[in-house]
């Protein structure tokens, strides 16, 4: 069967079986972004976005993508210049081995376009479907913060009137 | 994993749904948000028939109650400011808990009845509501009390049907409290025991009624009927709280598995049953003696 769908803000007609899974149709249109982990629902590896929303791709039938936007990592900055989404992962040592960051990074994109200044606690529920197995979520969540901050800041997500917690008070919080 | 099925449909009609729905028969299976069907990775089906446009996204409230679309998401549940505002959120708090946020944009209220998982925080709520189902196929629709609704572990009364809505009667009018609580490893894991608790005060402060349901102890979610009567009529004390404490462990069936023993399961549904009738009775303004 075929589905029309965008990915990535580009129109696609894709030939799928009725049985796919949007995460084997997104790996096999070499979007390898979509990681593969748990196959269950429980990791957050394979986490896209569709119609704005973090879904787990492994969870999801390629037939219910029709008609949807889906946005992947290899969305997020195409043209060459990181969000500051994934400049803050960098900066923060938020990333090691990378498995995670994908999903983490669309997670906290969905979170910081509904929350443009999120609490600890938000930026922790949001990431809370996100398995990392190397570094832990410290470093994630102080990531998340401060690229909250650096989208206020260059008013990219509509400007807040809130002044920007620091990152020291945010780490008071906890 | 899914090779073998046939036919994908995406019916855009509660009657074409149901139509395919008997000519599929046995090899049909329905998908919403999909995350039990590819979990669970049954082979039998040879066809799936999606139900997320039906139009069956919807809240509803009006003096008879709420009514909800069986395909709104848990997400969409806990965001709904009339589910927020409706018997203290407890249906809110309970869409919450049901997993990641990934799986709540997916999962829907109807999915998590129909799958029948006795830890389904969604049911043990509707229970204490005392929520009936609407359920169609393409020759009737009837209701289903969701008390008479499970057989069993993953087993429900379903015969090739289709829940279309759950249906929540209007609460007794006068000063109530409401509670929802969750023994989980984490705040959006399975329940290892969960409850939702509700009473209401008389003009004396006692308490009027009170209805009581305990989830993932058992084949099925369970309304502790004789500790709801045990409360039924009386001041609330530490002692009585003790009675009623019993009684939902005398209610209780757990079993032994991965996640916990079938002994804390039954020392933990007194526990939060205990909970959440102080919430309850803090909530209708009920003094605890004692």
């Amino acid at each position: 069967m075929q589905v029309m769908l965008t990915i990535n803000g580009e129109a696609k007609r894709l030939s799928i079986t009725p049985g796919d899974l949007l995460l084997d149709v997104l790996r096999r249109e070499c979007y390898f972004g979509v990681k593969r982990g748990c196959e269950t629902g429980e990791c957050g590896a394979c986490t896209v976005l569709v119609n704005g929303k973090p879904v787990n791709s492994c969870l999801m039938f390629a037939a219910q993508a029709e008609g949807t936007e889906i946005l992947t990592i290899e969305g997020v900055a195409p043209d060459g210049n990181l969000d500051p989404l994934q400049t803050a992962f960098l900066d923060h040592g938020a990333v090691q081995c990378g498995y995670c960051t994908p999903g983490m990074i669309l997670s906290a994109k969905a979170l910081l376009a509904e929350r443009p200044d999120p609490t600890d606690a938000e930026v922790r529920e949001a990431l809370a479907g996100n398995f990392c197995r190397c570094t832990g979520y410290l470093k994630p969540v102080e990531a998340v913060l401060a690229a909250a901050q650096a989208y206020r800041q260059a008013g990219s997500r509509g400007v807040s009137t809130k002044s920007g917690r620091s990152r020291g008070q945010a780490r008071k919080k906890r | 994993m899914f090779d073998h099925i046939e036919c994908f449909y995406r019916p855009g009609t509660l009657r074409e749904a149901l139509a395919l729905l008997q000519k599929t028969g046995r090899r049909g299976a329905i998908v919403a948000g999909a995350t039990d069907v590819v979990t669970r990775a049954d082979r039998s089906p040879r066809y799936f028939i999606d139900v997320t446009h039906l139009d069956l996204d919807y809240v509803r409230k009006n003096g008879r109650g709420c009514t909800i679309g069986a395909a709104t998401t848990m997400m969409a549940l806990e965001k709904s400011s009339i589910i927020r505002g409706f018997a203290g959120g407890i249906l809110a708090k309970a869409a919450a808990t049901c997993g990641s946020i990934q799986n709540r944009n997916m999962a829907t209220v109807g999915g998590n009845l129909a799958n029948a998982s006795p830890a389904a925080d969604s049911a043990v709520v509707l229970l204490a509501l005392d929520a009936h189902l609407v359920v169609a196929n393409s020759r009737r629709k009837h209701r289903i009390p969701l008390a008479e609704f499970y057989v069993g572990p993953h087993k429900t009364v379903l015969k090739s049907e289709l829940i279309v809505e759950i249906v929540i009667p209007a609460l007794p009018g006068g000063r109530s409290g409401w509670s929802f609580q969750k023994l989980g490893r984490t705040e959006t894991d399975i329940s290892l025991v969960n409850a939702a608790v509700g009473l209401q005060a008389d003009a004396h402060g006692r308490i009027k009624w009170s209805r009581i349901a305990m989830g993932a102890v058992g084949p099925m979610p369970v309304r502790a009927r004789a500790a709801e009567k045990l409360l039924a009529g009386n001041a609330l004390s530490e002692d009585l709280l003790a009675q009623a404490g019993e009684a939902v462990m005398n209610a209780v069936s757990p079993i032994s598995d991965g996640r916990a023993s079938a002994e804390y399961r039954r020392e933990m549904s007194a526990v939060l049953a205990r909970r959440a009738l102080r919430e309850c009775a803090a909530q209708a303004g009920i003094p605890i003696g004692n």
